[in-house]
């Protein structure tokens, strides 16, 4: 059996099978779902960040050509939230008062959606406005008023420290304070949220098409809100063009297009144009994090105090809010890949006038690292040691795991020292320094910047996985062939074909013979969907469970069958043999013929057919991710324009499933990265309007903004089942504070050092004017 | 309920087809390759003009399908993502695409093939430099461009071994 156990597929760059009907323009999208008498909806928005409202007149658009119904909060007044948890919930058609630019007030349901929003102009809302409440600051002190007067603003609050923080603090020889910025960014996926719904009329139940990462969570969100019972209610998702954390909510929209269907009996669809897309998708990353180091004289940090806060805007998202997850997480991986043994926070969420603040991938990561690798660049320059060597001295050591933050986080085995040692030689670290002094004084202003990160992934309980386990079917169907279904709601990640794989190695039958379904709750089993980088470890580890447990029935057919021993059966290539007389063989197919149709040969106590559900909980709560990015930039201190010239990263993920695929991640990744570095922004005005409601207002990086990115993989394996680790998240995690690093450094003439993200080129010629020049 | 604007009757050339279509002056030629013809591969990703996803070749050349209307189609050739995909199997260009791994979500690609397809046919030098600028008007959120760049530029080798 050692040989067929041997992984062949796990590992391999096997192309994708998702890839044809993608390129060929045959794969089905949200928007791509129509059937005959599909009624579309577009919504009408609030124009105002807060106002009450005074009356609304629908009367016009009723009575418009080709408008089917018109609703409002009397016709859908379902809350998002029961007040028990947050004491506010969002009302999906706004009641009495809006609290954002965007939040939907009324649906219009017409025959198209050119229609629907005609229909939605001649709507008129009276509205009275009120001061907007817009700094996180002021918030937290109730300024200038509560934004729901039935709840304070600050609606999570939280404080931890070490024991024996403040001696430690008081008694460190060095001390520097810092406050970190980062400005609101969003997903911005490629294809905009919608969702279509439809009756059953024979079964009553209702299926909902919903462009989601997480199917049943969807499910449930509906059944619960909606007061349906969960068989009543299929999800189905189809092809999704992106997610990254902001499909993992449960929207307004959602509700209103499915009470909209229940409601006329006829099929709905909205799908969110890019103004609605930027307007109200989750929001991200609206934190301050206002800073101190306690650190010795060798650059050893001691301690780390911070107030943590974040700006949740004007609902918590539904089912969870970002603010309270992009801070909880931060607050406890704060110090990152460093052995620094002292830390303290205090957390402040609050209410303002904004769009909710949920999931953007690396959620809590990318705000974390920023701070952290902040704070080791600031001691660097402080003591005037090399970055490098700072992080040298801090990093946890190999023989300290498992290693237990200042947090109380464990963290399982990595490979930090080694992943910034090895991406060092990659980038050319040490003849850096001398080519960045030549060009110097050529009037040119490079800079590199490290970022070495942990990424927590596989959460037992992630924000888009209501549950900490997966779930996977395996059916061998009667020809040999084999069907698997997952929970899982993949956005572009590929486990078409990494479910494939694993199960391909387990069965013993070829890759080109297995189909995953997954994102339809009638086939898929329970499970909590994609995010949080779950998917890879808890999913795939789920399908290798399924797999090994069907391997065993598969070698106790051949076993019988063949008439030997079941420690002697090998499986391969579709085909079970025994070991050393290739000759005694048997076709996989055979067997599941005999499984399904020859019932008196089944083996004693196995069951008919060869079908089966495993779901895996991993035994720890998390498993760490780690690595290194390197950037260097060249900044243009008459322009303030950043570019980024050259990228390392060394990664570290467990056991790889497909290389090609880890690269596409990590790519993506340091897009997104350089992207929340030094372009997107979303900008309010003084009265609380989103003024950056185009993509060219918020600007996402094009393709001669990234340059190549060298990647390396170590592979340091998880406990967990197949030694995988996630990964999704980590390059998004890493990148922004490597490249913010890298134009501090640029800037090391004119004293400054970054510390708000995105830092645009006003800021860098700011900080290029307001500096000196040594 | 009846349909409230007044349809025109219209002749549109699409991937070499003649298609008889009744529009309403004001859809976009992306609405109505997608709902009225039923070539779905084309997808709507801003209605703004910047991302590209909705890229069609207008005879030849790169244009925003959610920026023109289908009236002014009329007596041009479109082509669309089927449009350039062979009968059975894909095009090399595709085959480069997932050699690649140049997608990821899947939906910025037929856009991205499109435009990627324009260059090679006007430019089938391009180097890098001009694979990246041409690229610049179609946004991709999950690669990081650098496998896409990648797949255009191994197609280019292989149109030139041929």
């Amino acid at each position: 059996m050692a040989q067929a156990m041997r992984p062949q597929m796990m590992g391999a760059r096997v192309s994708r099978v998702e890839d044809p009907r993608l390129l060929s323009g045959q794969a089905r999208f949200l928007d791509d779902i129509q059937v005959p008498g599909m009624l579309e909806v577009a919504f009408v928005r609030s124009p105002h960040a807060a106002a009450r409202i005074r009356g609304i007149h629908t009367e016009k658009a009723v009575q418009y050509p080709g408008v089917h119904a018109v609703l409002t909060h009397q016709e859908c007044s379902v809350l998002l939230w029961e007040r028990d948890t947050y004491k506010v919930g969002q009302p999906v058609l706004a009641n009495g008062e809006v609290c954002y630019v965007g939040q939907p007030v009324v649906a219009i349901v017409a025959e198209n959606r050119y229609v629907a929003e005609d229909a939605a102009e001649l709507v008129v809302v009276e509205y009275e406005p009120v001061t907007p409440v817009l700094d996180m600051r002021e918030s937290i002190l109730e300024q200038p008023r509560r934004v729901h007067p039935e709840a304070e603003n600050v609606f999570f609050h939280k404080k931890y420290a070490t024991p024996g923080f403040d001696e430690a603090f008081a008694k460190a020889p060095h001390h520097l304070t810092a406050s970190f910025r980062t400005n609101r960014q969003t997903a911005v996926s490629m294809e905009p949220r919608g969702t279509a719904a439809m009756v059953d009329a024979a079964s009553g139940r209702v299926t909902v098409y919903a462009s989601t990462q997480s199917p049943h969570r969807m499910r449930e969100d509906i059944s619960h809100l909606m007061e349906i019972p969960e068989h009543l209610v299929r999800v189905i998702v189809p092809e999704v063009g992106g997610g990254f954390g902001m499909k993992a909510n449960c929207y307004p929209e959602d509700i209103v297009v499915v009470a909209a269907a229940l409601k006329y009996k006829k099929p709905v669809k909205w799908v969110s144009d890019r103004m609605e897309s930027l307007e109200t998708d989750v929001h991200a990353r609206d934190d301050i994090h206002d800073v101190e180091v306690a650190f010795d004289g060798d650059g050893k940090i001691i301690a780390i105090r911070d107030h943590l806060m974040a700006d949740g805007g004007a609902y918590p998202a539904y089912p969870f809010s970002g603010a309270v997850g992009e801070t909880s997480l931060a607050s406890r991986v704060l110090t990152g890949p460093y052995d620094i043994p002292h830390l303290a926070t205090e957390i402040h969420c609050t209410y303002s006038n904004k769009t909710p603040l949920g999931a953007y991938r690396g959620v809590w990561g990318p705000i974390a690292s920023f701070i952290q690798e902040g704070v080791v660049d600031r001691v660097a320059r402080h003591l005037g040691l090399d970055s490098a060597e700072v992080r040298r001295r801090n990093m946890i050591r190999p023989g300290q795991f498992p290693y237990r933050n200042a947090a109380g986080m464990v963290y399982d085995e990595g490979s930090y020292l080694q992943s910034m040692e090895e991406a060092l030689t990659l980038i050319g670290y040490e003849g850096f320094r001398a080519r960045q002094a030549k060009l110097r004084e050529e009037g040119r202003y490079l800079g590199i910047g490290i970022s070495v990160f942990v990424e927590p992934t596989a959460m037992a309980s992630s924000e888009a996985g209501s549950v900490g386990y997966e779930s996977c079917t395996i059916r061998i169907e009667p020809s040999g062939k084999v069907t698997a279904a997952l929970g899982l709601g993949p956005s572009g990640q590929g486990h078409e074909t990494t479910m494939a794989q694993i199960i391909a190695d387990q069965l013993g039958v070829r890759f080109e013979d297995i189909v995953i379904l997954h994102g339809d709750t009638d086939s898929a089993p329970f499970g909590g969907g994609t995010g949080g980088s779950r998917s890879g470890p808890i999913g795939g580890g789920a399908a290798l469970v399924a797999g090994r447990q069907m391997r065993e029935r598969l070698v106790k057919y051949a076993a019988s069958l063949l008439e030997a021993g079941e420690e002697d059966i090998e499986l391969g290539n579709g085909q079970a043999w025994v070991a050393g007389v290739p000759d005694r063989s048997i076709a996989i197919r055979t067997i599941a013929e005999t499984a399904y149709t020859n019932v008196r040969k089944i083996p004693e106590g196995l069951p008919i057919g060869l079908e089966l559900t495993a779901r895996y909980l991993p035994k720890r709560p998390v498993t760490f991710s780690n690595g290194t990015h390197i950037a260097e930039v060249e900044v243009d201190i008459h322009t303030g324009v950043v570019e980024v010239t050259r990228y390392a990263v060394v990664n570290d993920c467990g056991t790889l499933i497909n290389p090609t695929i880890v690269e596409g991640q990590i790519h993506g990744g340091v897009a997104q990265g350089i992207g929340s570095a030094i372009l997107e922004a979303l900008h309010y005005d003084e009265d609380g309007q989103l003024v950056t409601t185009s993509l060219l207002d918020y600007l996402l990086p094009e393709s001669t903004d990234v340059p190549r990115i060298d990647v390396r993989h170590l592979e340091t394996p998880s406990e967990g089942e197949g030694g995988i680790k996630g990964m999704g998240e980590g390059s998004l995690i890493a990148a922004p504070a490597a490249i913010v690093n890298a134009i501090s450094d640029a800037l090391t003439p004119f004293d400054g050092m970054v510390d708000t993200l995105p830092v645009t080129p006003p800021m860098v010629l700011q900080m290029v004017s307001g500096g000196r020049t040594r | 309920m009846a349909a409230v604007e007044d349809r025109i009757s219209i002749q549109l050339q699409v991937n070499g087809r003649q298609h008889q279509v009744e529009v309403a002056p004001r859809w976009t030629l992306a609405d109505v390759l997608r709902h009225q013809i039923g070539l779905t591969g084309t997808h709507i990703g801003c209605e703004q003009g910047v991302c590209g996803a909705c890229t069609v070749l207008l005879d030849g050349e790169p244009v925003r399908s959610c920026l023109m209307f289908a009236v002014q189609a009329q007596g041009h050739h479109v082509t669309t993502v089927e449009g350039v995909t062979p009968e059975t199997g894909l095009s090399p260009l595709q085959e480069s695409f997932r050699d690649h791994h140049a997608l990821q979500c899947g939906y910025c690609t037929p856009g991205m093939l499109l435009t990627a397809q324009a260059l090679l046919d006007r430019n089938p030098t391009a180097d890098e430099g001009a694979v990246r600028e041409a690229l610049t008007g179609n946004l991709c959120r999950c690669t990081g461009y650098q496998f896409i760049v990648d797949a255009v530029l191994a197609a280019r080798d292989q149109g030139r071994d041929e």
